[in-house]
């Protein structure tokens, strides 16, 4: 298909539905989850790129969200605690004609993970990653998490959380991220077109969702979702557009030209050609960072959303499968059966 | 798949499924609320809260009441799917199959 940004990934070649992507598994979560609001996204979403099912994998860790491969109609792994980034660039290192996607969540991702993580996030392997943030250990009853707020008062930090959350955003970008997305689980408008960005991405995309875990941390992101807060809590990005927000649009972002910090401020005639504009393309990463964690971390308010980043940058898969191709076409094909069952020692040559 | 809101809800309309509702897709009607099917995401949260057990998965409705998926889906047809209730005023009509049950009164 011309300009088809997946060329590699078979088509489907019929008309899909939602239905297609629902297996015949009962969803397991709590009544309530917001997993059940991302997992309708996704099904809702996925026969738009009209991609073959069975060339679709879904790869999970351990935890609530990482039951999301059981609920697709395509294939998926529920792997090992933390190790699904590693598993699925294995996958799509060998297999580059699957769309290859990690459910993983704050705990799987962001702690026993986190090298993982960070590893295939600078390695560029096509991955979409969706982090399901919801700042708490669900599945094991609600210990705090590494996104969970300082202070946070839970079953094994019965005095308040001593730790600095991470940020996911600020430490994908960190670990050179190529795709950095920030949407919330309730918004399917949002969260869905969030989607199709990654989903058309070269390389890796990660993808944090504010997820409510409705049990054990429920409210967490109340202020971004309740309509009446949300509208000076919540900045929506779009590239190419000033960054403004509030009734009317009336609060903007600047850069402070004296410290270089990004300040929101209430937008006038005489600041408003000063208000950023949201370049996601930009190859320095200084304004996205400075976005990733601009809201304040005990409110939230002003909490940017939408594509943060998306840099073009050679993806591994590609440049693996050509390092491959031109070791081939100078030494021919290798024998693995011979090598395997050959000597056991080897002359290296200069 | 989604949930629906069957006959014991007319004239009753506790709307504890509102508060509970992660999707926000619970609509008010004048005697009945209707939960938007394409909006629904099947997580169940206001099955359980219902005080007068008025809501169902599709598949559990009891033969009484399987009309009613029929009534949520033609509801929203004309409706469509607004993308969430609260940012909605309440909507002026019911179905029709809901207008002309009889009107409940404290006692029945």
């Amino acid at each position: 298909m011309p300009g088809d940004p997946l060329p590699l990934v078979p088509w489907a070649g019929t008309r899909q539905s939602a239905t297609e992507f629902k297996s015949d598994q009962e969803v397991r979560w709590c009544p309530g989850c917001g997993d059940y609001a991302v997992l309708a996204a996704v099904q809702g979403f996925l026969p738009e790129l009209g991609l073959a099912r069975e060339n679709i994998v879904f790869v999970s860790g351990i935890g609530c969200s990482s039951r999301f491969p059981y609920y697709m109609n395509t294939y998926g792994m529920h792997s090992i605690h933390g190790r699904a980034p590693a598993i699925a660039t294995g996958l799509a290192t060998s297999r580059t004609d699957l769309s290859v996607w990690v459910v993983t969540g704050d705990g799987d991702a962001l702690s026993i993970g986190g090298n993982h993580l960070i590893h295939a996030l600078r390695r560029n392997v096509n991955l979409k990653i969706l982090l399901f943030n919801n700042r708490i250990y669900g599945l094991t009853k609600g210990q705090y998490s590494p996104t969970s707020e300082t202070g946070k008062i839970t079953r094994s930090t019965p005095m308040g959380s001593l730790e600095t959350p991470f940020n996911p955003a600020s430490l994908a970008i960190g670990a050179e991220a190529t795709f950095i997305a920030r949407t919330l689980d309730s918004d399917r408008h949002h969260l869905v077109d969030v989607l199709r960005q990654a989903a058309v991405h070269q390389g890796t995309a990660l993808v944090e969702i504010y997820q409510n875990c409705n049990i054990f941390n429920d409210g967490a992101f109340a202020v971004l979702k309740d309509k009446r807060s949300a509208q000076e809590a919540v900045i929506r990005l779009e590239h190419g557009k000033p960054i403004r927000f509030g009734h009317a649009g009336g609060k903007g972002v600047i850069r402070d030209t004296a410290t270089g910090r990004l300040r929101v401020v209430p937008v006038t005639a005489g600041n408003e050609a000063d208000v950023l504009v949201h370049d996601a393309h930009e190859t320095d990463p200084g304004t996205a960072f400075a976005l990733s964690r601009l809201a304040d971390p005990h409110t939230l308010h002003h909490t940017p959303i939408g594509v943060l980043r998306q840099v073009e940058r050679p993806d591994y898969d590609t440049q693996m499968a050509g390092q491959l191709d031109a070791a081939v076409e100078r030494d021919g094909k290798g024998d693995l059966a011979a090598l395997l069952a050959g000597t056991d020692t080897w002359t290296v040559k200069e | 798949m989604t949930y629906v809101i069957a006959q014991p809800c007319i004239d009753v309309k506790d709307k504890a499924c509102i508060e509970e509702c992660p999707v926000d897709c619970i609509y008010e009607g004048p005697r009945k609320m209707y939960i938007q099917p394409d909006e629904c995401v099947d997580c169940g949260a206001c099955e359980p809260v219902c005080p007068v057990e008025a809501v169902f998965y599709q598949d559990d409705l009891p033969a009484d009441w399987a009309d009613y998926l029929g009534v949520e889906r033609d509801f929203f047809a004309t409706v469509g799917a607004p993308g969430g209730a609260s940012s909605q005023p309440p909507l002026e009509t019911d179905h029709p199959a809901v207008a002309g049950e009889p009107q409940r009164t404290a006692s029945s």
